[in-house]
């Protein structure tokens, strides 16, 4: 079947099996490999992209459901032109990656938590990044560069 | 018939189903695709994706009747201001089930159609004493949410039959909660969840009970509504000494299996514990003594309405919680 995506802002034509993944489409049609395979069972959170402005796990969204979506990857966080947003940065100055695995995932929920106005406070990014999983951080400094950004952009 | 429709109407996913053997309905697909690519499900068959039929989807009022569409999404339960204020033990389920991506996903049809015995969408239906609404080739008909499940994971549906959505009724003076015990803080199954719901003859907490349900998930085959609690209860006001009945009856009703999430003889204590969390809570909201915010999250609890924020790690401080209505153990 022929679906019609947004995906980071671009209209993407393509032909998929409707029963395939949105992570298997973005990865290997795509080739928009920065959202990653990890658990295929919803489990770690490794795989999140923003679906019209809400996070899913793309290795469990059925891509024939898409036709006419907006998606948007880890690739499509910073605006065109910009390297990385200012989450991205506050990552970086906070040393929030290690492996890096679960680094695109982090940022795509973190973002769309933001986005949603989440309160700034650990409490609150601790419940919303419930879904990502990281075993290598201990998750203080990503909770850090969160709530960094989310002080600097709501200031309340 | 091709391996992938997509229909816009009700009447038009009950004509592809009763054309299309063997086809199964995909909503959210938080089980199903897990379920294909495990070979749980016949990975061939065909699916009726249910996502775009826009009368599926939403929350409703009819004056005290909440409908609530199959298709309607846990975080949109989770959110949905008359749910909170009015059916908190679906919010409070809604808010505890998998995470943000989970919940923006799953939805409450695919929820009791996959008829998990830890799903935490039942226990509030059944304490609520919803209706589930079903359209097949014969047309529409309604049972009670609990004859649904047959056993883990089966359902009474008929081959080519829907759910369209579940109606509950929201009488004034009414009140509902819904906690749960886990191992980790967010993202696992209920070890043991408990719901319950009262109908007060008055306000303040010496008011008798005029009906009243409690109904447990994961500590038996399936979900399971507490027999003779209407009886411990009904012209009473809520004493410590029928809150203990009530514990008792909800342990006695349990036919728990031993695994990760705990013992049998664990999950019948803890099934108590909350069943009596659940009514104190529920009591205080239907007489309106229950300060407002949402049930403590998870067994021994921290301060309420903080929620999840200890997903990844932490100690739990149980101060607050002790000194809350229904803290029993
Ligand atoms: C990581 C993770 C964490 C989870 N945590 C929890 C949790 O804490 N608590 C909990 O209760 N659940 C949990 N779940 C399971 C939960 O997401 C599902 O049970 C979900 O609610 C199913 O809804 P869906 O729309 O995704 O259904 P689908 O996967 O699309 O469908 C599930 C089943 O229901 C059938 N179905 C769906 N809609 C209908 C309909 N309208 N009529 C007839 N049949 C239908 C399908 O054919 C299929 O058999 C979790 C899942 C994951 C992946
Ligand atoms: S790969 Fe999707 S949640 Fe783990
Ligand atoms: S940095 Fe390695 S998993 Fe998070």
């Amino acid at each position: 079947m022929r679906v019609s995506l947004n995906v980071n802002g671009d209209t993407v034509q393509t032909y998929v099996e409707p029963r395939d993944t949105l992570l298997s489409v973005l990865r290997e049609q795509l080739h928009l490999t920065g959202t990653k395979w990890g658990c295929l069972t919803g489990d770690c959170g490794a795989c999140t992209v923003i679906l019209d402005g809400r996070s899913v796990v793309s290795c469990l969204q059925t891509v024939g459901q898409l036709d006419g979506a907006s998606v948007t990857t880890v690739e499509g966080i910073a605006g065109r032109g910009q390297v990385m947003n200012d989450l991205q940065e506050a990552f970086v100055a906070h040393g929030a990656a290690q492996c890096g695995f679960c680094t695109p995932g982090m940022v795509v929920a973190a973002e769309q938590l933001l986005r949603d106005g989440v309160e700034p406070s650990e409490a609150a990014i601790r419940e919303g990044l419930a879904g990502n999983l990281c075993r290598c951080t201990g998750y203080s400094k990503i909770i850090d560069a969160v709530l960094s950004v989310a002080r600097s952009r709501d200031p309340r | 018939m091709s391996a992938y429709q997509r229909p816009a109407s009700v009447a038009e996913a009950v004509a592809i189903l009763r054309d299309t053997p063997g086809a199964i309905v995909l909503a959210g697909g938080t089980d199903l695709v897990i379920d294909r690519r495990l070979g749980r499900v016949d990975p061939d068959a065909p699916l009726v994706d249910v996502s775009a039929i826009d009368e599926l989807a939403g929350v409703r009022w009819d004056g005290d009747v909440l409908h609530v569409g199959a298709a309607t999404a846990i975080s949109d339960i989770e959110r949905d201001p008359g749910i909170i204020s009015r059916a908190p033990a679906l919010s409070e389920a809604a808010r505890v089930l998998g995470s943000v991506q989970i919940r923006n996903m799953a939805t409450l049809g695919g929820n009791l159609c996959n008829a998990s015995p830890a799903a935490d969408m039942t226990p509030p239906l059944l304490a609520h004493d919803a209706v589930v609404v079903v359209y097949g080739p014969d047309g529409v008909r309604e049972q009670a949410v609990i004859s649904l499940f047959t056993g883990p994971r089966g359902t009474s549906l008929a081959a080519g039959e829907l759910v369209v959505g579940t109606r509950l009724r929201i009488p004034a003076r009414s009140g509902s909660c819904y906690v749960r015990q886990t191992v980790r803080w967010a993202m696992d199954l209920a070890g043991v969840g408990a719901a319950a719901w009262v109908l007060a003859g008055g306000a303040g907490s010496d008011a008798p009970i005029e009906a009243a349900r409690v109904a447990l998930g994961a500590v038996a085959p399936t979900a399971v509504l507490v027999p003779g609690v209407d009886h411990l209860l009904v012209g009473h006001p809520l004493s410590a000494e029928r809150l203990a009945a009530v514990r008792e009856a909800a342990s006695a009703a349990c036919a728990p299996i031993s695994d990760v999430r705990g013992t049998a003889e664990y999950r019948r204590h803890v099934a108590g514990v909350l069943a009596a969390r659940a009514l104190s809570i529920a009591h205080a909201r239907a007489t309106g003594v229950w300060p407002g915010g949402p049930a403590p999250v998870n067994g021994r609890i921290s301060s309420a309405g903080v929620g999840q924020h200890r997903a990844h790690r932490g100690q739990r401080d149980t101060t607050d919680a002790s000194a809350r209505p229904g803290t029993l153990a």
